[in-house]
């Protein structure tokens, strides 16, 4: 029972580990908080994986748990020395249009992400991957009105950022 | 078309990140342990309750000698049973709160529930200084109700005191203990949980902030 339900586990979080990553790159700066981050994340997941009864997909679910962990759980270590920017990190570029202005581009809205308040990241990340805003106020738990108006300021926050 | 847009488009097109994990990295992982603030919350939540349960334990006999100058024996024997089932009390409550937090809760109820193991952790301390400070007082009034009494209890040598200075040595003692009592706990309050909860609370306030401000 315990290894079916680990080999679920490990097949549905390999398939949709990007969201994690995203999750990581856009509350960490360097590549080892980001490590740091996706190292908790992957715990919670795995420690509340049979709480997920599967009436809702698996990437909703953890699209929710591994936000709260980012939001919630997860404490920067203040011992850690300051190490490279993430955005100088190369990342694999997999299509083939994928342009150097594309890339340019998200490691400006990367950066200016990372100087938003933790609530205001976590709006804007599920703004950008397109999430209803029944769902944006179920995963932070305000109402949707509340939602939208956060979520305007968010953008705005976001806008002034990009284009002072 | 809106500026986000563009980015919008942009953030859909990257690339997935280049340090993808196998699931025997991810297996690895998720049994590794966690570091959590919900667990160091736990961890120094139980320290406490360790804490001042050992002040309770490693106070010497010699102290209760005062409770017997004074008659009042049987009093504290009542309330130290009553103090272990309010100490029971607290340690179940703070458990139930602990295993109450969960991940799979909205952001806001998860929080309020973080916050909430650390409250039960707060009163605990709370009720250790009233207990103290209660005890204290009614120390203090039985004592001074009875000259003989307060120089039977705090002048045993018999040293050329007379009340006055005895009651003034008594009052002030008392004053600087109180005084380094709270100022060394106000500090570690300050830093352990200032490190800990600060980023909470921000998030908290910031979910809860009303839309009209």
């Amino acid at each position: 029972m315990q290894k079916d339900l680990e080999a679920k586990f490990l097949s549905d979080f390999e398939t949709n580990q990007n969201i994690a990553h995203k999750i990581c790159r856009v509350y960490t700066t360097n590549r080892e908080a980001h490590n740091d981050l996706f190292q908790e994340i992957t715990i919670q997941l795995w420690k509340n994986y049979p709480k997920f009864r599967g009436d809702s997909k698996f990437s909703t679910w953890m699209y929710r748990v591994a936000l709260n962990t980012a939001i919630s759980l997860y404490r920067k270590s203040t011992r850690r020395v300051k190490t490279q920017d993430i955005s100088d990190f190369a990342y694999k570029i997999k299509s083939q249009d994928y342009d150097d202005t594309e890339e340019l581009q998200l490691k400006a809205l990367y950066k200016a992400v990372h100087q938003l308040n933790d609530i205001d990241k976590a709006l804007i990340f599920l703004y950008l991957e397109d999430k209803p805003y029944k769902e944006i106020s179920e995963t932070l738990g305000i109402t949707s009105v509340n939602a939208r108006v956060k979520m305007n300021r968010a953008k705005e926050k976001l806008k002034n950022i990009l284009n002072p | 078309m809106d500026v986000l847009d563009n980015y919008k488009k942009v953030w859909k097109n990257q690339p997935e990140d280049s340090n993808k994990l196998t699931s025997v990295e991810i297996y690895k992982m998720a049994h590794s342990r966690s570091s959590s603030i919900v667990k160091w919350i736990f961890i120094i939540g139980i320290l406490e309750f360790i804490f001042w349960t050992a002040i309770n334990l490693t106070i010497p006999d010699s102290f209760y000698k005062i409770y017997e100058d004074l008659d009042l024996m049987g009093y504290l024997n009542f309330f130290m049973v009553l103090h272990y089932i309010v100490i029971a009390i607290f340690l179940f409550l703070f458990y139930k709160n602990f295993k109450r937090v969960s991940l799979v809760d909205n952001t806001k109820k998860l929080i309020n529930r973080i916050l909430k193991i650390r409250k039960t952790v707060k009163y605990y301390v709370f009720y250790n200084l009233a207990t103290v400070f209660l005890g204290s007082i009614i120390l203090n009034m039985v004592m001074f109700s009875d000259n003989n009494k307060l120089m039977k209890v705090m002048n045993p040598d018999n040293l050329a005191l007379d009340i006055k200075q005895v009651i003034t040595i008594t009052v002030i003692s008392q004053i600087i203990a109180l005084v380094i009592i709270l100022v060394l706990l106000w500090l570690f309050y300050k830093l352990v949980y200032g490190i800990l909860l600060r980023k909470l609370n921000k998030n908290y306030k910031e979910l809860v902030k009303l839309t009209d401000n």
